[in-house]
């Protein structure tokens, strides 16, 4: 009995294990896409500067293809949704194909260490329940790429896209850009999510070191 | 002509008061500067809505946007905030910038330093802002690239197979 639970237990951590390291892999951009395909843009407004980045980033795609846009906020950043309705105003009068998301801070400014993972965990659950539980379940969509310029907490909504891709479900490609204002070395962020990301966008070329998966495009806000 | 001082959200006394000091007014003055906006934030002003060394001084703390000012003046002297900068050299404006010293941890340095070897402003210290006033040269400023989403659209296009 105890050899069985043994060999299922050593079983689901090779296979678990084995997921890991195939979702980890790195994955190829989507195929040719239809010439009138639609699709969803996912944007993260991480507040003050990185909203106006992230704003900047978008602002010349191509809508037309972007019929629905999906804004994630930081919770009480209320200056980055009214930034993001008048964005909105200024691309497409009176549109209604946008959505604000609120998302739980992983870690407020100040706040000490040792009380940040019980709200990390909490700001995780909240985005499993974003990316991966309500798509499942019908109730909403998920985006098809996702933009990410930084702080924190879209750290864990990219968590939350990896519980999403473990689990084989659909999961939006995900696309970090370093803030312009990071010159010769890269934030805590842009650290722990280069290994995540499938573009890794940096605005100085010495930003990250000798990075191979680092792109240097110029500025690009 | 109008020069405007902005901290944008922070404090940073030092600028704030070095603003109104009379070796800057007169460094002004030199340069045909007769209006000064002071946008003090978090920080105590010491001079409002006077006139010295033939400054007119107005200051305020906090504008919803500060976009119409910029618009106004001919020199910004700010904070090194990465915001401010973006917002300034798009609109091709005179900018020197002032990093706040007593911020921990702060890039702001490497920015400001950065942009001021590749000629889009000046950059200097509290103390040394009077000289670099009267030493600005417009002629030796390289104009700021203009906003160019075609690179990141193609990636975002690659992406998604468009």
């Amino acid at each position: 009995m105890v050899v069985t639970i043994l060999f299922a237990l050593l079983g689901l951590i090779t296979a678990t294990i084995l997921r890991l390291f195939f979702v980890l892999q790195r994955s190829r951009p989507r195929p040719p896409a239809a010439l009138n395909a639609k699709r969803t843009l996912g944007v993260f407004l991480g507040s003050g500067g990185h909203t106006s980045e992230a704003l900047s980033l978008i602002s010349a795609l191509d809508f037309t293809r972007f019929t629905t846009r999906k804004y994630y906020v930081s919770e009480g950043d209320h200056l980055s949704i009214s930034k993001a309705k008048a964005f909105e105003e200024s691309k497409f009068p009176n549109s209604r194909n946008f959505e604000c998301i609120v998302v739980p801070r992983a870690r407020r400014v100040h706040q000490s260490i040792v009380s940040t993972p019980p709200t990390a965990l909490r700001s995780l659950f909240a985005c499993i329940k974003l990316m991966t539980m309500s798509p499942l379940l019908g109730a909403s969509t998920v985006p098809d790429v996702l933009i990410l310029n930084g702080p924190g907490t879209c750290l864990i909504l990219c968590l939350a896209v990896y519980v999403s891709k473990f689990l084989g479900l659909s999961a939006p490609r995900l696309v970090y850009v370093e803030s312009f204002a990071r010159v010769r070395s890269l934030s805590l962020t842009g650290k722990l999510l280069r290994p995540l990301v499938d573009r890794f966008l940096i605005q100085w070329p010495e930003a990250a070191g000798r990075s191979k998966k680092a792109e240097y495009y110029g500025i690009l806000v | 002509m109008l020069a405007f001082v902005t901290v944008g959200s922070t404090r940073f006394d030092a600028l704030v008061h070095a603003a109104t000091t009379t070796d800057v007014l007169k460094a002004l003055k030199s340069k045909g500067f007769t209006r000064l906006i002071i946008q003090c934030g978090n920080s105590d002003v010491a001079k409002d809505n006077v006139e010295e060394q033939g400054i007119q001084i107005e200051a305020w703390r906090f504008k919803p946007t500060l976009q119409d000012t910029f618009n106004d003046a001919s020199l910004v002297i700010s904070h090194a905030g990465s915001g401010t900068i973006l917002d300034v050299l798009r609109i091709d404006k005179w900018l020197i910038v002032v990093p706040n010293p007593t911020l921990l941890d702060n890039h702001q340095e490497e920015l400001a330093e950065s942009l001021s070897k590749l000629g889009h402003l000046k950059a200097t210290t509290v103390s040394g802002l009077a000289d670099t006033i009267a030493a600005f040269d417009p002629a030796t400023i390289v104009p700021f690239p203009k906003y160019d989403g075609t690179k990141f659209r193609a990636i975002i296009d690659e992406e998604l197979g468009f």
